[in-house]
């Protein structure tokens, strides 16, 4: 059967500025906001968008990525002529097999699983951001106006601009013009990193840009300059709403804040339902002596201490006399008795044991930062993770 | 594979849970918070390996089903096997009525038993809150030859229910009915592992002189036939849900550390519909101690001794003390609630003041609004 549209995720980034908590993990896979991976969000956009197809290009780290999406039943994408897919680096015979070199090779080393479905449309996605976007808006936007390629767009100041790609737009509406981080932006609508293409036409654009040695195989640096070069349409859709990059710990404990103000991003929008493939646990409990404030908190968790603008995962611990305060606690994560967690990420089952203390409230210093703590960790009981601290797996603090 | 095979017992509403069981059956009371209480039987079973389970149900079952849906919650979702309803079918007596016991209920769906490939059968009541450890029953089962083990406690489950007296051999002796005894025996939890070719014979034998009770009618004649009953004993937490009473303090006991570790222990989690909710949200100005809490509730007001089930929105000011709120219900600003127990979906307006007490919990039932 033709689909109209498949998705193709890029769930293969390291997410190296995520340095410890990356360390064993790609960054799509990395826990968000209490109750999600990052690549939730765009499977769940999928779904909600009516894409039943998904294949999620993983590279680094996969294990963990490869268990938890599976199938795609948590997504209900298991059906007969559906599903996610999970399309690693592989080898053909007779060929010497590779990495994938960059965005448009990774699409490229899959023509053969897209030609499968023999789509009429492409939506390509980065397993790297936060936001709920309904795709099969830009997808109507994208037929309507005739376009090669459709790339969302997103307005920005034009201080940041100059951090992003940023997409000239002419007379017409069309895109006239990609600049790749501008000293001198003219506009201020910078790619998300979501395009939408032409099945048939992106597909002639990939086998010529692989046989260019110049070519670094990325479709901002590459595939879309090509394109404009060409004359192709290339249509770009205005998105309005939350969305963030989560690619530096600053950015992840921002984000992870933001999940405190629903005015920001509601997830409880039951319309649009952000969902997730995490084991059933008992109802948290909040103990006697339990202090919780502005935070959230989710199944398996036992707060016995103080948790103070926080975003708690699930069967995390917080003990009697412990505090967590402007923190993230990952699943599993132990705060023990009288240990202060406070302007800290804290990784998925580290434990921190009595009377040590991680990270503090900022000075207004320049060396001031979030105080990060990777998976798997036993901070010993008394020690000190000063601000801006990273704590590695396997480290001895 | 296993071969044994569950049956679960779901067909009950026992009047004394009142509005409590309205619309639903004691089986598919909603339970601590999160769970509903057919998911102790159904975990037990699947953490044993048992996946080939039938659901004995009769009437009032939409909310059961609601639940169960496919059975992909616990891995009963299968090719071969898996879970299947057992409404009443085929004999048009037992669409009338209530199954007047067990036995009645197994007769009801006999067709259903006499096709089970598996050899063993563990019937198991849905009303039973507890987490069994059925891999170690079935083990005792196996190695010491038993016709039948039922699965015992120190401390009955129910104010009424039978009694063991085991001889020195280990196995059952006696069978006795008069609680007032109850010390001297093993409080039976009506969980019987049995072979599928004994029951069917018990059914044929009761069925033939018109008696109803498995315990009094079937258990018992075997028992003084010379049967060999072993016993199991289940040391952790074990309740019966059957009354309101019963229905408030069984959650209450939930909030005991040592009532939780037994009921859900890391090695053989409770399993149930997967939920889809958002984290819970607790305000600047929320108070919580001592409480349970499932997720995609907004707590902006007071919680004590409380059990709140998903998406329930306490409001700022209101008060609640002891409490048992079930899933999607409002609570209003400055409401003070204690002992109160809400059905699903209930709103509460402002200001509203509403007592009971552990003994007699006020109910407000299911999508009312005060």
């Amino acid at each position: 059967m033709k689909k109209t549209c498949i998705a193709m995720l890029l769930a293969g980034g390291q997410g190296s500025r995520l340095y410890a908590l990356t360390q064993n993990m790609a960054k799509p896979s990395m826990p968000f906001g209490g109750k999600y991976r990052i690549i939730d969000f765009p499977l769940s956009n999928c779904a909600n968008s009516g894409i039943d197809t998904v294949g999620v290009l993983t590279q680094y780290r996969p294990m963990q990525l490869n268990a938890y999406v599976g199938s795609g039943q948590s997504w209900d994408m298991d059906t007969s002529d559906g599903g996610a897919y999970i399309l690693p680096p592989y080898l053909s015979a007779g060929e010497k097999g590779s990495w994938f070199t960059g965005t448009a090779n990774a699409i490229y080393q899959n023509i053969e699983f897209i030609d499968n479905y023999n789509p009429e449309n492409v939506l390509i996605l980065s397993g790297d951001h936060i936001y709920k976007m309904d795709y099969s808006l830009m997808l109507k936007e994208h037929l309507n106006r005739d376009a090669a390629a459709t790339i969302a767009v997103l307005q920005v100041s034009m201080e940041e601009a100059t951090r992003f790609g940023i997409m000239n737009v002419g007379d017409n509406g069309y895109v006239c013009e990609f600049e790749e981080k501008p000293a001198h932006p003219k506009s201020d609508l910078a790619s998300m990193g979501i395009y939408i293409f032409n099945w048939p036409k992106l597909r002639q654009y990939l086998i010529e840009d692989e046989a260019d040695p110049e070519s670094s195989k990325d479709f901002g640096k590459n595939i879309i300059p090509k394109m404009l070069a060409n004359g192709e349409k290339l249509w770009p859709y205005r998105f309005s709403g939350y969305w963030r990059d989560v690619g530096t710990i600053t950015s992840l404990w921002d984000a992870n804040m933001d999940m405190l103000s629903p005015q920001l991003i509601n997830l409880y929008d039951e319309s649009w339902p952000i969902m997730s493939n995490w084991p059933a646990c008992p109802p948290h409990f909040i103990g006697e002596d339990a202090e919780v404030v502005h935070s959230i908190v989710t199944e398996g968790c036992v707060i016995e201490g103080k948790v103070e603008n926080s975003v708690l995962s699930h069967s995390d611990v917080v003990k009697p006399g412990a505090k967590v305060m402007y923190s993230v606690l990952m699943p599993g994560a132990v705060i023990e008795e009288g240990a202060v967690v406070e302007y800290a990420i804290i990784g998925e089952n580290t434990v921190v044991h009595a009377g040590a203390h991680v990270g503090s409230a900022p000075d207004g210093s320049e060396g001031w930062g979030v105080a990060t703590c990777g998976p798997n960790i036993e901070i010993k009981a008394g020690a000190v993770v000063p601000a801006a601290g990273m704590i590695y797996t396997g480290e001895e603090v | 594979m296993s071969d044994f095979h569950g049956i679960i017992f779901a067909y009950g509403a026992e009047s004394e849970l009142g509005a409590l069981v309205g619309r639903r059956t004691s089986s598919s009371l909603p339970f601590c918070g999160r769970y509903r209480l057919i998911d102790f039987a159904l975990s037990s079973l699947a953490n044993a390996g048992v996946n080939n389970v039938g659901v004995i149900m009769q009437q009032d079952y939409q909310s059961l089903l609601d639940h169960l849906g496919s059975g992909k919650d616990w891995d009963m979702s299968r090719r071969h096997g898996g879970l299947r309803m057992l409404p009443p079918f085929g004999l048009p007596e037992y669409h009338t009525g209530n199954y007047l016991g067990t036995v009645e209920a197994l007769n009801a769906v006999s067709a259903y038993i006499h096709d089970i490939p598996q050899s063993h059968v563990i019937l198991m009541h849905g009303n039973l809150a507890a987490n069994i450890d059925l891999e170690a029953a079935i083990q005792q089962h196996l190695s010491t030859g038993s016709d039948i083990t039922a699965i015992c406690s120190r401390v009955a489950p129910s104010p009424s229910g039978p009694h063991f007296v085991a001889g020195t051999d280990g196995f059952a002796k006696e069978l006795i009915f008069d609680h007032a005894v109850g010390g001297a025996g093993m409080a039976s939890l009506e969980t019987y592992i049995i072979s599928k070719h004994l029951l069917l014979e018990m059914m044929e034998q009761c069925k033939k002189t018109n008696r109803l009770h498995f315990h009094r009618d079937a258990m018992l004649s075997y028992l003084d036939g010379g049967g060999k009953i072993g016993i199991f004993m289940h040391e952790g937490y074990a309740k019966a849900i059957t009354t309101v009473e019963g229905y408030y303090s069984a959650n209450m006991d939930m909030l005991d550390a040592k009532n939780r570790a037994s009921m859900f222990p890391a090695d053989r989690p409770v399993r149930t519909k997967n939920a889809e909710e958002v984290s819970t949200y607790y305000g600047e100005d929320a108070f919580s101690s001592n409480s349970l809490v499932a997720d995609g509730c907004i707590i902006e007001g007071s919680i004590r001794n409380c059990i709140l089930f998903s998406a329930v929105h306490v409001e700022e000011g209101a008060e609640l003390e002891g409490c048992i709120i079930m899933k999607d219900s409002v609570i209003g600003k400055n409401v003070k609630l204690n002992a109160v127990i809400t059905d699903k979906n209930v709103s509460v307006s402002d200001s509203t003041v509403l007592s009971g007490s552990p003994k007699m919990p006020y109910v407000v039932p299911k999508d009312a609004s005060l």
